[in-house]
C-alpha cells in the first residue's frame, strides 16, 4: 500500500518513470485502491499549491480569457476565394529553406551619418530598457517608477521615428530597406505604449505589451543590421524552432498602434506548431506580420481587426492573413499602395503604406527564394482582396512539416 | 478557496459562459498565484492561465468527476503546466543547478495584499502551516512541488538520500493534509 502511496504522489507530481506511469495509468482503470489514492495525493498537492503567495491578476487577463467563449470569426467565404484558389493550385517550395536575414546589411552602409547614429542609440537604448519590462520586474508587479524614469530621461521614441523619417530615404538602396523595417514595423506601437506610461497613462497591460513589442524591435534590428550586435546575433541565427503561439499570445486581445490611430486586435484560428526555424527568421515574419497591423489598424471601420496565421489552409504553407471590415475607400487606398510604385501620396506627403507593402515584397522575394516578384503576385503569395466589406490582406511562408 | 463544486464543471461542459466567468472569478487567482510562484515572471504565468482556460472551454471532458475535485484536478494541471514551462526556460537559458534555484520561496508574507482580505481561511491556514513544517522538510517540498525537481535532483542538490527525500517530502504533505484537518473539524 505504501509504494503504491507513492507512486500515486509521484504520478501527480509528474515524476514517476515513464514505464511505471503507464503500469499505474493501466492499474486505474482496476484498482479502486489506486483510484483513492491517486485523489488523495492530487488533494494533497492542491494543499501545496494553496501556500502560494497571494497574487492579484488585472482584468485585462479577464478579457483576454474571456474572448476564448466568443464566436470565431468565419474564414470559409476567404479561403474559398478565388485568390485562394489561385494560391492553393500554385503554391510549391522546394530547396533550402530560407534561414532569415537576407535583408541585413551593415549600419556602415547607411550612407547619412545621422541616420546611422539614430540607429544605433535607439537600439542601445531599448536594450537598456528592455530587463525593466520583464515578468519579473518591478513594473511587471505594478511599480511603473523605476520603468517611467527611464523612459523619460531617454529620448521620446515618436521624436527618433520623425527623426529616421525626415531623413531622404531611397527605397531601393538596401540600407534604407532595414532602416525601414526598423522603424515601421513594431517601433510606432513600442512609441505609443512608452507614451503612455511615460505620462503616467499606462499600467500593468502596458507594460506586458512593450515587453512583447521591445522584444521584436530588437530582434528586428538586429535581423536588419548584422554588425548592430554581432554577439546576440549568433544566437538568433541557430536553429531553435519559433511556434505560432509566440504570435498568438501577443497578438490575442491586443491593443495594437499605428502613429495616431489604435486598433484592438482579434484572434482566434491559429495553429499550434512552428512557424520558422531560427529567430532571425521569426523577426523577418514578425516584422511581416506588423506590416499587416499597421496597413489596417488606422482603417479598420470597427476599430478591430484580426490577425490569423492557418495552416490546413493552403497546403505546404503557412498563411498570416489580416483582415478588418473598410469603406471603399479605406480598401482603395491600400490597394494603391500595393500597386503603385510611388512613394508620395496626393499631397505630397510620403507614403508609408507603400514602405510596409514593399517590405513584405521584398521578404516574399527572399522567402520564396525568387526574383520574380509578379510571378508571385500571380500565384498569390501575397495580396489584397475585398470580400462582403472586409479587407483581407495576407502572405504565405513556406510551412516547416 | 472559493467553492468550485461539480456542478461549475458541469454547467461548462454544456458549453454556459455564464459558469466559465464564475470559474475563473472565483478560482483564476489562485491558479495564477501558484504559477507564478514557480515561474517567477507574471507575462508567463499569465500566459499559463490563459492555456488552461482555454484548454478548458475547448477539452471540457479532460477533467472527470471520477478524477476528483474539479479544484485539485485544476491546482495539479496549473501547476505541472507551469513545471513544465519553468523546465523549458531552465533548459533555453541552458542553466545549471544555481544558488537561485535551491534558495528559498519568496516572504511567505510578500504577497501583493490586494486580495489578502479575501483569503480563505483554509488558504491562510495552509501558508501557516507551511511556514511551521521543519525547514528540511519546507525546503524539499519547496524543491519537488515549486521547482519541479525529481527526487533524485533533490537528493544530488542536498546531499541526502533517495529514501530520506520521499520519507520528508511525505512527511511534510501530511502535516498539511492534518492542519487542514484540524480546522475543518
Amino acid at each position: 500500500m505504501e509504494t503504491l502511496k507513492q507512486q500515486a504522489l509521484d504520478y501527480t507530481l509528474g515524476v514517476l518513470p515513464k514505464d511505471e506511469s503507464l503500469l499505474f495509468e493501466a492499474r486505474l482503470d482496476t484498482d479502486e485502491d489506486a483510484q483513492k489514492l491517486l485523489i488523495e495525493a492530487q488533494e494533497d498537492c492542491a494543499n501545496l499549491s494553496m501556500t502560494a503567495n497571494p497574487k492579484t491578476l488585472g482584468n485585462e487577463v479577464r478579457s483576454r480569457v474571456m474572448e476564448h467563449l466568443e464566436p470565431r470569426m468565419d474564414f470559409n467565404p476567404f479561403l474559398e476565394s478565388n485568390d485562394m484558389k489561385r494560391l492553393r493550385d500554385n503554391f510549391s517550395f522546394s530547396g533550402d529553406r530560407y534561414r532569415g536575414g537576407g535583408g541585413s546589411v551593415d549600419i556602415g552602409d547607411i550612407v547619412e551619418p545621422k541616420l546611422k547614429d539614430e540607429v544605433r542609440f535607439n537600439y542601445e537604448n531599448l536594450i537598456d530598457i528592455f530587463p525593466l519590462l520583464s515578468g519579473s520586474s518591478k513594473a511587471a508587479n505594478g511599480n511603473l517608477s523605476e520603468l517611467q524614469d527611464k523612459l523619460r530621461k531617454s529620448p521620446p521614441l515618436d521624436h527618433v521615428i520623425s527623426s529616421i523619417l525626415q531623413n531622404s530615404l531611397p527605397e531601393e538602396d538596401p540600407s534604407i530597406q532595414s532602416v525601414l523595417r526598423t522603424t515601421l514595423t513594431s517601433l510606432p506601437s513600442l512609441s505609443f505604449f512608452s507614451d503612455r506610461i511615460r505620462e503616467n497613462h499606462g499600467g500593468i497591460a502596458d507594460t506586458r505589451r512593450l515587453f512583447y513589442l521591445c522584444r521584436d524591435q530588437l530582434k528586428i534590428m538586429r535581423a536588419s543590421f548584422k554588425d548592430l550586435d554581432p554577439e546576440r546575433l549568433i544566437e538568433d541565427e541557430k536553429i531553435r524552432l519559433h511556434g505560432a503561439g509566440l504570435l498568438q499570445t501577443k497578438w490575442w486581445g491586443a491593443e495594437h498602434a499605428y502613429f495616431s490611430s489604435k486598433g484592438k486586435v482579434k484572434c482566434g484560428h491559429f495553429f499550434d506548431g512552428p512557424v520558422t526555424e531560427r529567430c532571425v527568421e521569426f523577426a523577418e515574419y514578425d516584422a511581416n506580420m506588423y506590416c499587416l497591423a499597421n496597413l489596417l489598424a488606422p482603417r479598420s471601420s470597427t476599430g478591430e481587426f484580426h490577425m490569423e496565421l492557418l495552416k490546413d489552409a493552403i497546403p505546404g504553407c503557412t498563411l498570416a492573413v489580416a483582415t478588418a471590415v473598410m469603406s471603399d475607400q479605406q480598401f482603395h487606398e491600400i490597394e494603391l499602395a500595393t500597386t503603385k510604385s510611388v512613394y508620395t501620396s496626393c499631397d505630397g506627403k510620403l507614403s508609408y503604406d507603400r514602405f510596409l507593402w514593399s517590405l513584405i515584397e521584398e521578404s516574399m522575394l527572399r522567402g520564396h527564394h525568387s526574383n520574380n516578384l509578379q510571378e508571385l503576385k500571380e500565384k498569390r503569395i501575397f495580396g489584397i482582396s475585398r470580400l462582403n466589406g472586409f479587407c483581407y490582406i495576407w502572405f504565405a511562408w513556406p510551412a516547416i512539416l | 478557496m472559493a467553492m468550485i463544486g461539480k456542478d461549475l464543471w458541469y454547467r461548462i461542459k454544456d458549453g454556459d459562459s455564464s459558469a466559465f466567468g464564475e470559474l475563473y472569478d472565483g478560482f483564476a487567482g489562485a491558479m495564477f498565484s501558484l504559477s507564478l510562484e514557480i515561474l517567477g515572471d507574471r507575462w508567463e504565468a499569465e500566459e499559463v492561465i490563459q492555456d488552461i482556460f482555454a484548454f478548458l472551454w475547448r477539452k471540457p471532458e479532460s477533467y472527470a468527476p471520477e478524477k476528483g475535485k474539479f479544484s485539485s484536478w485544476l491546482l495539479v494541471l496549473t501547476r505541472n503546466r507551469s513545471i513544465d514551462r519553468f523546465r523549458s526556460r531552465k533548459r533555453r537559458l541552458d542553466r545549471g543547478e544555481s544558488d537561485e534555484i535551491l534558495s528559498g520561496r519568496e516572504d511567505q508574507n510578500a504577497s501583493d495584499g490586494a486580495n489578502e482580505a479575501t483569503l480563505s481561511d483554509e488558504r491562510t491556514h495552509l501558508r501557516l502551516a507551511f511556514t511551521k513544517l521543519p525547514p528540511e522538510q519546507s525546503k524539499v517540498l519547496e524543491l519537488s512541488y515549486f521547482r519541479g525537481f525529481n527526487h533524485e535532483e533533490i537528493a544530488d542538490a542536498l546531499n541526502l538520500s533517495l529514501g530520506t527525500v520521499k520519507s520528508r517530502i511525505r512527511l511534510g504533505i501530511e502535516k498539511l493534509r492534518n492542519a487542514l484537518y484540524e480546522l475543518r473539524k
